[in-house]
This record gives structure tokens, C-alpha cells and sequence, in this order.
């Protein structure tokens, strides 16, 4: 109880002090975005979050400058390059998110020996002196299962939607699906079949396998192939089992008209973009002298049933369901991690 | 061992799109095996289809490719992904702006063709750069412009993109009376000879006093025409236009061209492999996922089996001479 009311009081605390301080902190200090891919509507989203959140940042006066840097090309010696530079120009801080998990290590070492907090998150690097946000994608993976297990007690068949073929993140949703089947052996998951997380692609494979597929209760996915894998089964002509969604505008619109119309139920869930603003929060927490460990965990944006109307809302057309964070989310996200 | 070679080689000479169908007919029945003989008519009808969508890009990249070597056109993908944006969005769900829409789109791959061969015979850019390049600038201003787009295609531009009579798709009767139109107008048509003229020798088609520049402009406009339609037939087909949703199409444009017996080196083509060779691709798809195959061997079988198909297609060479 005294614990809390000190975690109270000191939050009060800071809560009024929290301009003045963290600005005499770190109101010099200059932070820069390194990126290596704006190709995709998640990329766009998450620049442009970065844009919001650190132009009125800057505007408050909580840090000098906060520009945001992609290459041109999804490269790492590319990527290399652009963080030797902004050595160079001398940034307090880098928020990094990589092209590669260990081909950056040793231009991240030159800027940590150089003085400069990186932060590395989503695409994030292996070397011990950044800081790492990752996404726990095998979580991703186990909690399909589990909302499964939940609506469907006795089990049942599953189809299963892969990602992009020998990426890291296809092989950890797809551990994560393995090891959810393993804690619950009521489900079987009898095909899968490869959606590379776009949903013309998802359409053609799952339209491909109907003929030879069993009755399954639901559809494990990574997300983008959720609206394709629905119109596959409807153009079938067959009944459209339980789809887990990965937080696109057409998916979440499908499942609003769907559960208008019949009551459809699933859940859906993906790394908003705007963790590129935890990102940066963090990376402020630490040049204001917190004490942040060196692995952080983003959480998943997860929209349940009674949340679809307000996550639709969160949702640009054409977009990923988004959340900008604020200075206190990260700061909730260390203390928490401690 | 020459044997069977030659016969091989007597095939291909009268009908160089049989292994395409051969091909595809011998996946069919694996595929039907393991499924124990049922779901027949389901998947010949989805394998229609989709392969409507492989015929379309590749009937257009078969046109380029026969004008000679070195043409190609890589601005497919950013094509579809643009012209399908722009019809979705005139169109705005009504059926009454069909045509307008329509119109639009094929206006907008008409530009695309004339840009890319703009680049080629004005910059003398060769066609695999210039058209890389265009494609860029097309894949950026369907970002720019498509961003955030999803708009539901009209009911009725939907119901022939989707709809079936007697289990047969609409769409692929449709590119199958193209595909036929498109047979004549390469066989038998004074463009199509003159094309394929161009493609056998540009110079002694110059020579002979055709206007080589006008034909392969023509060709190029014509491949451009053929992705936009794609793109907005791919748009009513998903349910809304895309910005990735053309990426596959580039190489399986080529791929069908050249399964489907057309010469890599231009001047021999044939309309009739393309749609042999859509139906293979669509169906090796359906077979590795009846059976199971996992990601990392489905990719390698993929692979093998396509370049099986084109060695037994590439027999025939040295025999054309």
C-alpha cells in the first residue's frame, strides 16, 4: 500500500515535473531514426507516427531534433553506411530498425564506442551495447491457438497461413503455432499453405487447397492474409470457419460486416506501427539517465469483439490498426520489464 | 536416346504448346490421386480461374517478347497495381461508372506502353532497364495515389470476376475469347506478321519496308493494355485494389510465356500454350498444397519442375534453323 502510494505520489511528481526535468535532460539532445524499408503501408504508417510524435516533441522542447532517415534500398551495407554517418554528424541517440539482425553489428559497436545510445527495434540487432524492443512473434503464434482452444474446446482441424518463405519471422509464428498444437493436442493443423502475408497471394493458395480440404474449425495466420483466406472459402462456396486477423483495414472491415450480418467471432492482432515512438521515448528515457535493461518486449495491439468498432476506428484505410505511445507508455514498459 | 528426342522434337514442331497442356494434365492427376478422386470439378473451375489472370499478363509479355531479342516488359506488376487503383476508385462501387472507370484504367496502361517505349526508342534504353525503371516511377505514384485505398468493386464488375454459370468462371470464357481473337490477330493479321517478321530479323523486316518502330511501339501500348485490364479484373476479383497485389505477375508473366512455348529469342509464338501454360502454373500450386509438400521443398519442387518443363521445351532448338 505505502509502495504504491510512493509509485503514486512520484508519478503526481513527476507527472508536474516532467517538462521541466525531462527537458533540462535532454532539451539538446538529437535523436535519428535509421530505417531500411518504407515499401508497405506498415512502413508509411510508421514513419509517419515517428513524424507526429517527435515533431511535437521537438515543438515542446523535450529534445533537440528528431529526423528520420530510410534507405533507399533494403540493404545492410547500405544501412552500414548511413549509421557511420550519422557518427559523424554526431547524434546523442539512434533508433534503429535493421535490415539485418547481425550484418549491422559492427557500425552499431563504432556508435556505441562513439557514445551514442542506439536503440534498435521490430528489425532488431543482435550486438549487446544497443538496446533491443523486439516482438515476441512466437507469442504471436501460441496465442492463436489459445483463443482456438477457448472458443473450440473439443479441438477440431486447422488450415495454416505461412508468411514469406525463410524469413525469421514466418519460422517464429510458425514455432509458435507448432508449440501451441503440442499444449493443446485436440487441434491439428492439416494443411498449410503459403500466403507471403498479401492477401491476393492468400486467396490464390487457400483457394488452391479447398478441394482437398477437410471441414477445419479455424485459420491460423500471420496477418495480411486474413481477408483473402475469407473470400477463397466464400467464392468455394463454403462456410467460412474462424479466421484470426492480423489488424488490416480490409480484414477488420470483412469481420465488422460479417458480425453485423451472422455474429461472426474472432480475434485479431499485429505490432502497430507506431512502436517506432516507443522507440523513441525509450531511447529519450535513457539519455535522460533512467535506468532502462537492454530487452524490451513491444506489446501486440490485440482487438477482441467487443473492441472491432473502436479498433477500426484506430485503423487508416488501407492501413494497420495504429497507436502512437506517449513518454508514460514507455516509461510503464521499463519499469515493468525491471 | 535420339529416338525419343526426335520425337520430342516432331511434337514440338507441330504443336510447340502440347507440353504445357501435357504438363498440366500430368499435375492434375497426381493432384487427383492424392485426393482420392474427388474435388475434380472444383479445382478445374478455380484453376480457370486464377489461370484467367496468368493468360492475360502473358498473352500481353508474349506480344513484347515475340518482337525480338532483349524485349521484355517488367512494368507488369506496378501496372496492375496502379490501373487497378485508379478503376477502383472512379468507379467507386457504382455500376454505373463501369465503363468510365474501365476506360480509365486502359487509358492509364496505354500511357504506362507509350512511357516505356518512349524510353526505349527515344533514350535508346534497352527494354528490360527502361521498363524497370518506368516501373519504379508507376509503383511510386500507385503508392502515392492508392494509399490507403480499399474500395469495394462494383456488384456487377464483381459478379464477372467471380461468378461462375454451371460451376464454368465468367472471367475465363472471357479471356478465352480474347486469347482466340489474340490467335488471329498474331497469325493472321498483317500486324501480327509483321511482327513476328520484326522478331525473326529486325533488319530484313526494315528492309522489306516495315515500319518497325510503329509495330513495336504498337506491341508495347498493347502488353501495357493487357496488365491494366489484369489489374482491374484482380482488383473486383479480391474485392478491392491492392498496392502489392501485382508483385507475383512479373515473373509469372514470363514464365507462362515461355512454358508456354514461345521463343525466347521472339519471331515463333502461340496464344494457345499461354493458356496451357497458366493452367500448369495454377495447378503445380493446387498439387504441392493437395499434398502437403512444406514451404522450403514446395520451393525447390516448384523450381525443378518448371525448368523440366522448359528443357523438354528447350529440345527444340536447332531444329527451328
Amino acid at each position: 500500500m505505502t509502495y504504491r502510494a510512493i509509485l503514486a505520489a512520484s508519478a503526481a511528481l513527476s507527472f508536474c515535473l516532467a517538462s521541466a526535468a525531462a527537458s533540462a535532460q535532454t532539451a539538446d539532445k538529437s535523436i535519428a531514426l535509421s530505417n531500411n524499408y518504407a515499401g508497405n503501408s506498415w512502413r508509411q504508417a510508421m514513419i509517419n507516427s515517428w513524424e507526429e510524435v517527435t515533431g511535437k516533441a521537438v515543438e515542446d522542447g523535450i529534445v533537440g531534433s528528431a529526423d528520420a532517415f530510410t534507405t533507399a534500398e533494403n540493404s545492410a551495407t547500405e544501412q552500414a553506411a548511413q549509421l557511420q554517418n550519422m557518427i559523424l554528424q554526431g547524434y546523442d541517440a539512434i533508433v534503429l530498425n535493421s535490415a539485418s539482425p547481425t550484418a549491422l553489428n559492427g557500425a552499431v559497436k563504432e556508435a556505441c564506442d562513439a557514445g551514442i545510445t542506439v536503440v534498435s527495434f521490430d528489425g532488431v540487432v543482435t550486438e549487446p551495447c544497443a538496446w533491443r524492443i523486439a516482438v515476441d512473434f512466437k507469442k504471436m503464434g501460441s496465442d492463436q491457438i489459445e483463443y482456438l482452444a477457448e472458443r473450440y474446446p473439443d479441438g477440431g482441424k486447422l488450415l495454416e497461413i505461412r508468411g514469406l518463405p525463410g524469413t525469421s519471422v514466418d519460422e517464429e509464428i510458425h514455432a509458435g503455432i507448432v508449440e501451441g498444437v503440442k499444449a493443446h493436442p485436440q487441434f491439428e493443423v492439416v494443411r498449410e499453405v503459403q500466403g507471403d502475408w498479401t492477401q491476393t497471394v492468400a486467396q490464390k493458395s487457400v483457394a488452391s487447397v479447398l478441394a482437398s480440404l477437410p471441414e477445419v474449425v479455424g485459420v491460423v495466420t500471420q496477418g495480411g492474409d486474413g481477408y483473402g483466406a475469407a473470400q477463397a472459402f466464400k467464392a468455394a462456396g463454403r462456410e467460412v470457419p474462424t479466421i484470426i486477423m492480423g489488424n488490416r483495414h480490409d480484414e477488420l472491415t470483412w469481420w465488422k460486416e460479417q458480425k453485423d450480418a451472422n455474429g461472426y467471432e474472432t480475434f485479431s492482432q499485429s505490432i502497430a506501427p507506431g512502436v517506432s515512438t516507443l522507440a523513441f521515448w525509450v531511447a529519450q528515457q535513457i539519455l535522460d539517465g533512467k535506468d532502462v535493461p537492454k530487452d524490451l518486449v513491444v506489446p501486440t495491439l490485440r482487438i477482441d469483439q467487443d473492441g472491432l468498432a473502436e479498433g477500426l476506428e484506430m485503423t487508416p484505410e488501407g492501413g494497420v490498426t495504429n497507436q502512437e505511445y506517449t513518454q508514460d507508455q514507455a516509461a510503464e514498459l521499463i519499469s515493468s520489464a525491471q | 536416346m535420339t529416338s525419343r528426342l526426335a520425337k520430342f522434337q516432331s511434337i514440338w514442331q507441330s504443336a510447340p504448346y502440347a507440353f504445357a497442356f501435357i504438363g498440366a494434365m500430368v499435375i492434375f492427376a497426381i493432384t487427383l490421386i492424392a485426393n482420392q478422386g474427388s474435388g475434380a470439378g472444383q479445382i478445374v473451375s478455380a484453376a480457370l480461374a486464377f489461370g484467367s489472370f496468368y493468360a492475360l499478363v502473358g498473352i500481353g509479355q508474349m506480344f513484347v517478347i515475340t518482337s525480338g531479342p532483349g524485349n521484355i516488359d517488367l512494368s507488369v506488376p506496378a501496372n496492375i497495381a496502379l490501373s487497378g487503383a485508379v478503376a477502383m476508385s472512379i468507379m467507386g462501387g457504382s455500376d454505373a461508372m463501369i465503363p468510365l472507370g474501365l476506360l480509365a484504367a486502359l487509358g492509364c496502361g496505354a500511357a504506362i506502353g507509350c512511357v516505356n517505349y518512349a524510353l526505349i526508342s527515344v533514350l535508346r534504353i534497352p527494354p528490360i532497364i527502361a521498363t524497370l525503371s518506368s516501373s519504379f516511377v508507376v509503383q511510386s505514384l500507385a503508392i502515392v495515389y492508392g494509399r490507403g485505398l480499399r474500395i469495394t468493386p462494383p456488384p456487377f464488375l464483381a459478379e464477372i470476376a467471380t461468378g461462375r454459370v454451371a460451376g464454368i468462371p465468367i472471367l475465363s470464357v472471357l479471356v478465352i475469347a480474347l486469347a482466340g481473337v489474340m490467335a488471329l490477330v498474331l497469325h493472321r493479321s498483317i500486324y501480327g506478321r509483321f511482327l513476328k517478321a520484326i522478331g525473326q530479323n529486325m533488319n530484313a523486316a526494315s528492309l522489306a519496308g516495315i515500319r518497325v518502330g510503329l509495330v513495336r511501339f504498337g506491341t508495347y501500348v498493347l502488353c501495357a493494355i493487357f496488365a491494366a485490364l489484369c489489374g482491374v479484373l484482380l482488383a473486383a476479383f479480391s474485392g478491392g485494389a491492392s498496392l502489392n497485389m501485382g508483385e507475383e505477375y512479373l515473373l509469372a508473366s514470363i514464365a507462362v510465356v515461355v512454358i508456354g512455348g514461345t521463343s525466347v529469342a521472339g519471331g515463333f509464338s502461340n496464344v494457345s500454350g499461354i493458356w496451357g501454360a497458366a493452367l500448369f502454373l495454377y495447378l503445380l500450386v493446387t498439387m504441392m498444397n493437395t499434398l502437403g509438400v512444406g514451404t522450403g521443398l514446395r520451393q525447390i519442387l516448384t523450381g525443378l519442375i518448371i525448368v523440366a518443363v522448359i528443357t523438354l521445351a528447350g529440345s527444340r532448338r536447332g531444329v527451328r534453323e
